[in-house]
């Protein structure tokens, strides 16, 4: 018992020291070096809440790229979620070739976050791309995407919202476990295809969407590396997400504490917002074997 | 058992040798950034000059991309290399008071004989030798010879006759054709030759680590940029940002000499060349002046320094391994002109037949013109940072010149302020 207690932790070990080593004692450093005025060359020096006091009421750039992280993340999110449950549904019917589809539609996903698409992005929606080409064709004049601040945020969006293909796939995973028997009776009552849809897919499916939206939500916060290559963060910092903020005070100008502190603010957000998540899904949420009715 | 006294002999007579060469040979690190060319290069003359001294010298090279991160992860740790390739504008960042790397000068072996005062004193901080010039560049102006004559009009030779000839330009070659580019730093950059131009001061007043222009001349040197986006030379903001931050050299009106000039490092010239459709011709010109000019205004720089690290066990025999790289033969073959037209004299006389003739003209531009010594603040992150922002404000509507001038100084001397 106690070889075999001891096998367990050798076993263990690696997952241990590695979330030690690369996650624990990062987290907690960069929570004291927010405390901190810190350039990596010379020691830390202890100043109290100086930096959340900057952040709070005197750095402009903070508010403006909170602003434009919380509307990339309120409109991406829903789209997104959106966009995938209703392929997911389409691609829960039996259609001829649906297996190319399935594969077609998830495809993105997996070549979504890269550089290469970021770049092919730029590309697509410059002011003589691909994109004002095809509308050109429909007779509709070109769109400034990245050059106009009020679409740069929005063409961004968009390709998050394209790599939808792992939410979809949970969507139709769950979508492919619901009990037929359900919709046979809701077609016996003389329910239509939207009421099924609303009164028996959706609630079943609350659960995934949840998961989803956690998911979904933290990663959005954390979007990197689209704005970073097609805008920079502009124009006029409408692009400007919380997380290439983060990188330019660290990276490029070495202000380590000040960039751990607005790591920890954006923390306590994604923080916050997932709790109310969980507080929220008491109420919308179903689980099987749930009382409610 | 004499067998045995011999072996023993010998072994103790081979231990010495080893002990002995040990103490002379050293190991040695050096890092750099630079392409495939510059690592072979580098490789290559430190096997020469660590075989010639007697070391060995271990190469640590990357592109240029995460180079910085890398530098300041190890400085942070006191683990860089012996020797360092360090970008000129990043000497305030590891070394305000001059301690940052070890002082050049109480090191033997080097021939500070090779470089002239104005590039010894770039390289210093606090009046401390922190790095030697590997060589020196500056901004300089390519025009598309063939785009102006399809249009019937000379190169110009100031900036009076730069818009006389945007206007003809446009007018034979149509709205859709510009004579000039200038997007985030070539903006900064040529703002502040307007203002240098005129005053004949560089950004940063040594003397009082602030700005030494006034918002009023900085003002008008805003304003200048503004005129260049009003007569069609350059494209505005909005219509660069568009295109999704693509650089000059890659964008398709480039290539078609649709834009037909630019304000560039001398030594980047092939990297603006090369994408030029065929039959076009892109040519380095002296430098462009403004009415009541009092200087050229040349942005001109060391493009790079050598230092070595503070922290060094073996500081003499780095300081021989840098000495041979920039002035002994064996060094100045290997190295080529693998980072530029070398400041070195010696370097400089034994590459005089190498390199391509059109950076050689563009060199010899740079060289040749006059300007105040650039502060590396100039290009300091923060203040380039607080610039471009600005400039960006102004193109979109949201400043004026005066205000975008008044921001500008503000933030710029704020940043200032962390160095007194």
């Amino acid at each position: 018992m106690k070889g075999n207690r001891a096998l367990g932790l050798a076993y263990l070990a690696p997952y241990i020291i590695g979330l030690l080593v690369f996650t624990a004692v990062p987290f907690l450093a960069s929570l004291y070096l927010s405390f901190t005025k810190y350039d990596l060359l010379s020691a830390p020096k202890w100043i109290g809440f100086d930096n959340f006091e900057k952040l709070f009421t005197r750095d402009r750039t903070f508010w403006k790229s909170l602003n434009v992280t919380l509307l990339y993340v309120f409109i991406t999110v829903p789209l997104k979620l959106a966009f995938a449950l209703f392929i997911a549904a389409i691609l829960n019917y039996k259609l001829r070739f649906i297996k190319f589809f399935r594969t077609a539609f998830y495809v993105p996903s997996i070549l979504g976050g890269s550089i290469a698409i970021a770049v092919l992005w730029r590309y697509m929606f410059a002011t003589e791309g691909l994109v004002n080409m095809a509308l050109a064709t429909l007779g509709i004049s070109p769109v400034d995407w990245f050059g106009d601040p009020g679409n740069a945020l929005f063409t961004i969006t968009l390709l998050r919202c394209w790599q939808f293909g792992s939410a979809m796939v949970i969507f139709l995973a769950a979508l492919q476990s619901i009990d037929k028997s359900l919709y046979e009776a809701a077609a016996i009552d003389g329910a239509g295809r939207i009421r099924t849809f609303v009164f028996i897919t959706l609630p079943l499916l609350t659960p995934v969407i949840f998961f989803n939206l956690i998911m979904q939500m933290v990663q959005a916060f954390q979007e990197f590396n689209g704005p970073y290559i097609i805008t920079q963060g502009g124009p006029l910092k409408s692009t400007y997400l919380l997380p290439l903020y983060i990188y330019d005070e660290a990276f490029k100008k070495f202000h380590m504490g000040y960039a751990s502190a607005i790591a920890w603010v954006l923390f306590v957000i994604i923080m916050a917002l997932t709790l109310i998540a969980f507080w929220s899904s008491k109420k919308w949420v179903y689980y099987a074997g749930d009382k409610r009715s | 058992m004499k067998f045995n006294h011999l072996s023993a002999a010998l072994f103790g007579t081979a231990l010495t040798a080893l002990t002995l060469s040990a103490a002379e040979a050293e190991e040695l690190r050096m890092s750099w950034w630079g392409g495939e060319s510059r690592h072979i290069a580098t490789q290559k003359g430190l096997e020469l000059c660590g075989a010639k001294h007697g070391h060995v010298v271990k190469g640590e090279f990357t592109g240029f991309d995460g180079y910085l991160e890398k530098l300041t992860t190890q400085m942070a740790g006191s683990t860089e290399a012996d020797i360092m390739q360090v970008n000129w504008p990043w000497l305030p960042l590891f070394s305000r008071d001059g301690t940052g790397f070890a002082d050049l000068r109480s090191l033997p072996g080097i021939d500070l004989g090779q470089w002239s005062e104005a590039d010894l004193a770039s390289g210093s901080m606090n009046g401390v030798l922190q790095g030697l010039s590997v060589s020196t560049t500056g901004r300089a102006f390519f025009f598309n010879v063939t785009t102006f004559e399809k249009a019937g009009v000379a190169i110009p030779t100031s900036w009076a006759e730069f818009f006389e000839a945007t206007r003809a330009v446009k007018e034979k070659l149509g709205a859709d054709t510009y004579t000039f580019n200038a997007v985030k730093e070539t903006a900064q950059l040529l703002v502040t030759l307007a203002v240098v131009q005129k005053t004949g001061k560089d950004m940063v007043d040594p003397a009082s680590n602030r700005v030494a222009w006034t918002v009023e001349e900085l003002a008008e040197g805003i304003g200048f940029l503004g005129k260049l986006v009003e007569t069609g030379a350059i494209r505005s903001q909005k219509e660069e940002a568009s295109d999704g931050n693509v650089n000059l050299f890659e964008k398709p009106a480039w290539a078609a000499g649709k834009i037909a000039g630019s304000y560039e490092w001398d030594s980047t010239y092939a990297k603006y060349a090369d994408p030029l459709q065929d039959g076009q011709v892109l040519k380095p010109v002296p430098m462009l002046k403004i009415d009541g000019a009092v200087t050229d205004g040349v942005y001109r720089k060391p493009s790079m320094v050598f230092a070595i690290s503070a922290n060094s066990k073996h500081p003499e025999a780095a300081a021989q391994i840098l000495n041979c790289l920039l002035n002994e033969p064996e060094g100045i073959a290997a190295l080529g002109t693998s980072r530029g037209l070398p400041a070195s004299k010696a370097a400089a006389a034994q590459l005089a037949n190498e390199g391509e003739p059109e950076v050689r003209a563009a060199n010899a531009i740079v060289m040749a013109s006059s300007g105040p010594t650039v502060s590396p603040f100039n290009e300091h992150p923060e203040i380039r940072g607080i610039f471009i922002d600005t400039l960006e404000e102004f193109a979109y509507g949201q400043l004026d010149a005066q205000a975008a001038a008044e921001q500008i100084v503000d933030g710029v001397n704020d940043v200032l302020s962390n160095f007194d």
